[in-house]
């Protein structure tokens, strides 16, 4: 892509040394891309910025930010350094009193012992603070590839403008989340089905159709229709519900069932068990209110032309 | 006059429970931009239901296991059952508690140094202690920096609102009117789902702008528009090509533009991916610009989205050309 070529060519050597550009996640390639986000993190805290090689921009650049690269270079020993600092120093404390000759007896008596039960708070607290990191440390949870068939479908009837926003939902889920697999249902009709598709058992080698009639008639859709709220299956397979999704890949780890205003469903694949994170959720709810608006207004339209037409 | 039907129109930006004073302004469209008047009041409940608060409900002193997938998390990485340290009192960050304890003993340390020994006889042993529990007491008060830029670190602060900016949104008249819809929920979604308390989105020299903002008293409200063309004409925004991200805030250039209490800065360009001579040249299609009263505000997902959402305006038209799609009726 054009990320780093044209930016060699024109640029001073001066400046190529020790920048790093952001990779921007440009959808490129899905599976590229995919692999790229590793669980440690890619991404420094805050980019050098490249300069364009005219020279225009003229604000400031962003610094390198050395404590939080490090941090996260080094996040397995950081997260235990407060323990070996915490029982170090207590230890130390207790070498410090049978050295001078003091009995250990913890009374508050003397500035000495006075002094020593204060470190030892602190030590305490370090190693407490210590074990709440160890604890907080994110699990890494392994992708599951679908296994399907790709398949790319969009309703031929649809302008220009209805298509690109359809398709500008994909790549963003597609790209930012562990979405694979997308489906579009509206108004009694599949409008996309999109990324990976279960096999279909009767044309050999094609993805699935999506019955939208048998879905809408469905438990899931419905209970989603009454509550007007998003539904996330967090891992399918404990669901019984997933039966009435055949037109997934039957491996797929988590489902997110988004309704468009009351006459539609968004129905979302991923690859991980608990793959879409709560800001995900708030994302997803947000972009199928705009797509329900963009929808119905096509809906209202194409409807007014019949009745003209009529 | 463009007509506000979208309910994302009237709401400004309500994050942050803390009452607010906040003007009703109501302008009448003259010249290049058309004020829309805000709906001052909060409304809760537009939020989505299962937004999690950020400050989750906390039961008494003890130890509590619960489900923290709300906290940033990489791609693969999530949080799950957690053990945490809690007072129980809303509002009160225990991953700073640390930090206190570090200046509380320290003091003590000093106070017992000075006050309750007896200066004349201090034993090297108890000078040792002093030192051993000093340092510690340094080290206890960096631990919540450190633990900042861990992964799974603590809840998300609630975004402030800083004193001395006003609502604003505004937006250039020229933009056609899929434009401006598109324009208006960008911007409400940019400001109520990220830690966002001001967007300026430029496309191809159009503006639209929203959230609060700190011009100038001598502006007058017709002119707000053409104040925002001149400081980004004088920064050059519009040749940027890369993203930059400033954790902290940044320390010139983007004075005049910042609103009050700007900790961290997003820029985001909107680069035309298919025209490699125009972006040779220098030239971006527009850019996106967030500013936040929190310093680290965008984590990576933070940042795909907003990538995301500024891909809406870049007119490429999606990976494959229209023919490659198979059509069925």
């Amino acid at each position: 892509m054009f990320l780093s070529a044209p930016t060699k060519k024109t640029f001073l050597p001066s400046m190529e040394a020790g920048i790093a550009l952001l990779r921007d996640f440009l959808p490129s390639d899905s599976r590229r891309l995919r692999l790229r986000r590793r669980p440690s993190p890619a991404f420094p805290r805050s980019i050098r910025a490249s300069s364009s090689p005219l020279g225009q921009y003229r604000g400031p650049q962003p610094k390198r930010d050395l404590v939080a690269d490090w941090v996260a270079d080094n996040d397995g020993f950081v997260r235990s350094l407060p323990i070996y600092v915490g029982g170090s120093s207590l230890l130390a404390v207790l070498f410090n009193r049978t050295v001078s000759g003091i009995a250990p007896v913890a009374d508050a008596s003397s500035a000495q012992s006075r002094a020593d039960l204060l470190t030892l708070g602190l030590a305490v607290t370090n190693v407490l603070a210590g074990l709440v990191w160890l604890s907080i440390r994110p699990k890494p949870i392994s992708v599951v590839e679908p296994l399907g068939v790709e398949c790319r479908r969009i309703r031929s009837d649809l302008p220009e403008s209805v298509v690109s926003e359809l398709l500008w939902v994909w790549e963003s889920l597609s790209t930012v989340t562990c979405c694979r697999s997308l489906a579009i249902i509206y108004d009694g009709h599949c409008i996309m089905q999109i990324g990976m598709a279960a096999k279909s058992s009767a044309n050999d080698g094609e993805a699935e159709d999506v019955d939208a009639n048998k879905l809408m008639q469905g438990s899931l859709y419905q209970g989603i229709i009454n509550s007007r709220a998003q539904s996330y299956l967090a891992n399918l397979s404990l669901y019984p519900g997933r039966s009435e999704l055949p037109f997934l890949p039957f491996n797929t780890q988590a489902v997110i069932l988004q309704p468009l205003g009351d006459k539609g469903v968004a129905v979302i694949g991923g690859d991980t068990i608990r793959g879409f994170t709560t800001s995900d959720q708030t994302w997803i709810t947000y972009i199928g209110e705009k797509l329900d608006a963009a929808l119905a207004k096509y809906v209202n339209d194409s409807s007014i032309l019949m009745q003209e037409r009529v | 006059m463009f007509i506000c039907h979208m309910h994302w129109y009237k709401t400004g930006s309500s994050r942050g429970h803390l009452p607010w004073k906040r003007t009703l302004r109501k302008q009448r469209g003259r010249g290049k931009s058309a004020i829309f008047s805000l709906n001052a009041s909060i409304r809760p409940h537009l939020s989505p239901p299962f937004r999690a608060e950020r400050n989750t409900k906390r039961s008494r002193i003890s130890a509590r296991l619960g489900s923290d997938s709300e906290t940033t998390s990489n791609e693969r990485q999530l949080n799950l059952s957690v053990l945490r340290f809690t007072f129980g009192i809303s509002g009160l960050d225990e991953s700073y508690l640390p930090r206190w304890i570090g200046y509380g003993f320290g003091s003590l340390l000093l106070l017992n140094h000075f006050v309750g020994s007896d200066l004349a006889n201090i034993t090297p042993a108890q000078l040792r202690t002093e030192v051993l529990g000093l340092s510690l007491a340094a080290f206890s008060i960096i631990l919540p920096y450190l633990g900042k830029f861990l992964p799974g670190a603590g809840p998300g602060n609630q975004v402030t609102l800083p004193e001395g900016n006003e609502q604003l949104f505004v937006m250039s008249e020229s933009l056609s009117d899929t434009l401006k819809e598109n324009l208006a929920w960008a911007t409400y979604v940019l400001l109520r789902n990220t830690n966002t308390i001001a967007v300026l989105i430029s496309i191809r020299g159009e503006l639209c702008i929203r959230g609060y903002w700190r011009t100038p008293d001598d502006v007058s409200k017709g002119h707000v528009l053409d104040w925002f063309e001149e400081q980004i004409q004088k920064i050059g925004l519009s040749d940027l090509k890369d993203t930059l991200y400033f954790t902290q805030s940044p320390d010139f250039g983007f004075r005049e533009l910042l609103p009050n209490g700007t900790r961290s800065l997003l820029v985001q360009p909107l680069l035309q991916v298919s025209d490699q001579e125009e972006y040779e040249m220098g030239r971006n299609e527009g850019f996106v610009v967030l500013f936040s009263s929190m310093s680290y505000a965008y984590s990576d997902k933070d940042r795909a989205w907003i990538k995301a959402v500024a891909n809406k305006f870049t007119g490429r038209k999606g990976r494959n050309p229209p023919d490659a799609v198979e059509m069925y009726f």
